[in-house]
C-alpha cells in the first residue's frame, strides 16, 4: 500500500476521524436511551460533537510541578492504541485470511493501553484525589480482566487451539457463532460485564466516581487533553462491541452485524441505567469471584466441546 | 473556526456548584433544577465534579471573609472562558446579611459575574431562565 | 409519669445543688440559674447520672457579663434543661465542660472566639468560624462591638492558601 494509503486508513477510514464520529454519536445514542429511561427528552444530535467542539476551546491548564510530558502522554497513550486497534479489526474482518500468528495477544495488550495511559496521567496530576481514582482504576483493571483473558482462553480453544483473529473468524463462518453453544453465552456475558468495567459505565464507574471523588482520575484534565480522554472513550464505545462480535458472533463482515452491534449496545445502557455504583471492594470480588468462577465455568466446558 | 467553538460554548455549558457558605436552599433549588423533571440536558447542561471541567460555576451564598479565599481559588482553576452565575439574592446583594460583620460584598466586588438570579431561593425555572440569559449573551 | 419524673429530678436538684434556683418555664422547658462554680457539677449531674444529652449552648451578652446557657435535652421525656449562668465581665472565665462532654468541645471554641469566654481546661481553644485574618481580640457579638472593621482587603500572606 502507499503511504498516502495507510495514512488514509489510519487516520481517516477506519482510523481515528470514522471511528471518533461513530462513537460520538453512539454516546448520544448512550444519553438519549438514558433520558427516555427517566421520562425526559435528552439532547440533540449534536450534542456530543458540541461539547468536543467547545473542550477545544477552553485553556488546557496543566497542573504546576507535574511533568507535562506524563500528564499528556495519557490521552495520547489511549488515542494511539485505539487507532491501530480500529485499523486491525477492521482489515481482519473483511478479509479473515490476512492475519499474522498472535495478534489476539497484541489486541489485549492494545485495550490494555488507555487504563495505563490513564493511570499515568492521573498519577502525573499531583493531586490526592486523582491518586485514589488511579489506585481504584489499578485494582479494577486487575479485577475485570481476569475473567476477560480466561473467557478468550476458551474461545482460543473453541477455534481449534489458534492464536490467530482471522481463523477465529473463519471458524465461525464454518461452522455457526460461538454464541450459539453454553460456552459461548457464559463467555459473552463475562465479556460484556468487563466491557461495562473497561468503559467506565455505571455499576463500574469506580475510578471517576462523581459523588466521591470529584471526578477522580479526570480531575486536572481540562480543555484539549480532556476533550483526547473523551474521545477514546468514545473509541472504546465503538471497537468493544466489535471485539465482542469478532469473537463470539461470527464477526461484522456482513450487514447483520448492525443490529447486533445495536442489541449489545442497548444491553449495556440497560444495565447502566438500573444500577447503582458499587465499592471498589465489592467490584474485586464480583470479578474475580462470581464472573471469574463462570468464566472458569465456560472455559471448561469449551475444553469439552460445549 | 471561531465560531464553532462558540457555537459550541453556548450549545454545552458544563456547571460546577459552588456553594460558598449559603444556607442551602439555592443549593437545594440547584438540585431540583438538574432533577429529570425539568430535563436541563437538553440544553445540554450537566453538572460535573471537578471545576477544571466546568464552564459555568452556579455560585450561592453571601460571600464572607473566610470563604472568598476558597471561591477565589475555585474561580482562578476554571478554564477560561467561563460564565459565572449568582444564584441567589446573597449574592446580587448579600440580602438580609448587609449588616454583618463578616460580609465582604456582593460577588462582583472580586469576580466578574455575568448572570444573577434573584430569588430567596429562585425557583427552578428562573434558574434555568437565567442560564439560558447568560448564554445568549457569549 | 413525666410529671413524676420531673418532680423527682427537681426534688434531686434541690438537695444536691442548694444554690440553684429552678424557674419551670413550660412543661418541657426548665430554666435552672446557677452560679458560676457550679456548672460543671451541674453538667456532669445531668450528663453522666441523669442521660441527658447536650443540644446546644448560647452566649448572650448582657451589661454586666456575658450569659451563657447550656441546654440539655432529656430525650425519654422530651424536656429540655437549661442551665444559666452569668460569667461577670471582669473575671471572664468560667471551666471547660469539654474534658467529659465532647459535645461542648466546638460550640465552646464558637462562644470564646464570638463573645471573649475564656473556658479553663479546654484542650484546643482555637478560633472555630470567624476567618483567619480576623483579629483574635476582636469580639463581634459583644454589644460594644462597632464596626470599624468594614474596610476589607484580601491579604494572600495571611489566607489559607
Amino acid at each position: 500500500m502507499s503511504v498516502f494509503g495507510v495514512l488514509f486508513s489510519y487516520l481517516i477510514f477506519p482510523g481515528f476521524i470514522f471511528t471518533a464520529m461513530i462513537g460520538l454519536f453512539l454516546t448520544w445514542i448512550d444519553r438519549k436511551v438514558t433520558a427516555r429511561i427517566h421520562w425526559r427528552v435528552g439532547p440533540p444530535w449534536y450534542q456530543p460533537y458540541a461539547d468536543f467542539l467547545k473542550l477545544l476551546l477552553k485553556e488546557t491548564i496543566i497542573p504546576e510541578g507535574s511533568s507535562k510530558v506524563f500528564f499528556l502522554l495519557g490521552p495520547i497513550l489511549g488515542l494511539v492504541s485505539m487507532t491501530i486497534l480500529a485499523v486491525m479489526l477492521f482489515s481482519m474482518n473483511m478479509n479473515p485470511g490476512a492475519t499474522f500468528l498472535g495478534d489476539l495477544i497484541v489486541i489485549i495488550y492494545l485495550l490494555a493501553l488507555p487504563p495505563i495511559g490513564l493511570m499515568i496521567g492521573a498519577s502525573a496530576s499531583k493531586n490526592p484525589l486523582a491518586s485514589v481514582g488511579v489506585s481504584r482504576e489499578m485494582t479494577q483493571y486487575f479485577a475485570y480482566e481476569l475473567p476477560f483473558l480466561i473467557t478468550i482462553a476458551g474461545v482460543i480453544l473453541k477455534a481449534g487451539g489458534s492464536i490467530r483473529l482471522g481463523d477465529i473468524i473463519l471458524a465461525q463462518h464454518a461452522s455457526g457463532p460461538f454464541l450459539y453453544s453454553i460456552s459461548g453465552v457464559i463467555g459473552a456475558v463475562v465479556i460484556l460485564l468487563s466491557m461495562q468495567a473497561k468503559l467506565g459505565f455505571v455499576p463500574f464507574d469506580i475510578p471517576e466516581a462523581e459523588q466521591e471523588i470529584m471526578a477522580g482520575v479526570y480531575i486536572e484534565y481540562s480543555g484539549v487533553a480532556f476533550a483526547m480522554f473523551r474521545i477514546v472513550r468514545a473509541m472504546m464505545l465503538f471497537l468493544l462491541p466489535l471485539f465482542l462480535i469478532s469473537l463470539l458472533w461470527g464477526g461484522f463482515g456482513d450487514w447483520w452485524a448492525i443490529p447486533k452491534f445495536l442489541l449489545i449496545i442497548v444491553l449495556m445502557i440497560l444495565i447502566k441505567n438500573t444500577n447503582p455504583r458499587i465499592r471498589i471492594d465489592q467490584s474485586l470480588r464480583f470479578f474475580w469471584l462470581g464472573i471469574g468462577v463462570l468464566s472458569v465455568i465456560g472455559l471448561v466446558l469449551a475444553v469439552y466441546g460445549l | 473556526m471561531a465560531n464553532a467553538k462558540l457555537w459550541g460554548l453556548k450549545k454545552s455549558p458544563w456547571v460546577f456548584h459552588v456553594a460558598a457558605a449559603s444556607c442551602n436552599n439555592c443549593d437545594i433549588e440547584i438540585l431540583d433544577v438538574l432533577t429529570p423533571r425539568w430535563d436541563v440536558e437538553r440544553f445540554g447542561i450537566v453538572l460535573v465534579g471537578s471545576p477544571r471541567h466546568a464552564d459555568a460555576l452556579l455560585v450561592t451564598g453571601v460571600l464572607n471573609r473566610k470563604s472568598l479565599s476558597r471561591v477565589l481559588r475555585v474561580y482562578e482553576q476554571t478554564p477560561k472562558p467561563c460564565l459565572v452565575i449568582g444564584v441567589g439574592t446573597c449574592t446580587c446583594d448579600n440580602h438580609m446579611f448587609t449588616p454583618s460583620y463578616n460580609v465582604v460584598g456582593p460577588y462582583d466586588k472580586h469576580i466578574p459575574v455575568d448572570v444573577f438570579i434573584p430569588g430567596c431561593p429562585p425557583k427552578p425555572e428562573a434558574i434555568i431562565s437565567g442560564v439560558v440569559k447568560a448564554l445568549a449573551r457569549l | 409519669m413525666k410529671k413524676e419524673y420531673s418532680q423527682a429530678i427537681l426534688d434531686e436538684i434541690g438537695a444536691r445543688f442548694p444554690r440553684a434556683s429552678v424557674k419551670i418555664h413550660a412543661p418541657r422547658r426548665t430554666y435552672v440559674s446557677v452560679p458560676r462554680d457550679d456548672v460543671y457539677e451541674f453538667a456532669k449531674f445531668l450528663f453522666a447520672e441523669k442521660n441527658c444529652r447536650l443540644s446546644i449552648a448560647t452566649g448572650i451578652d448582657k451589661r454586666d457579663g456575658i450569659e451563657i446557657l447550656y441546654h440539655f435535652s432529656h430525650d425519654p421525656s422530651g424536656t429540655y434543661y437549661n442551665i444559666k449562668t452569668l460569667v461577670p465581665k471582669d473575671d471572664l472565665k468560667i471551666k471547660s465542660l469539654a474534658d467529659f462532654l465532647p459535645a461542648a468541645n466546638w460550640i465552646e471554641r464558637e462562644i470564646s472566639e464570638l463573645l471573649g469566654v475564656d473556658f479553663t481546661g479546654h484542650p484546643n481553644l482555637v478560633p472555630l468560624l470567624t476567618a483567619e485574618t480576623w483579629p483574635a481580640d476582636l469580639y463581634p457579638l459583644r454589644r460594644d462591638y462597632a464596626d470599624e472593621h468594614k474596610e476589607f482587603k484580601l491579604d494572600k500572606t495571611k489566607e489559607d492558601h
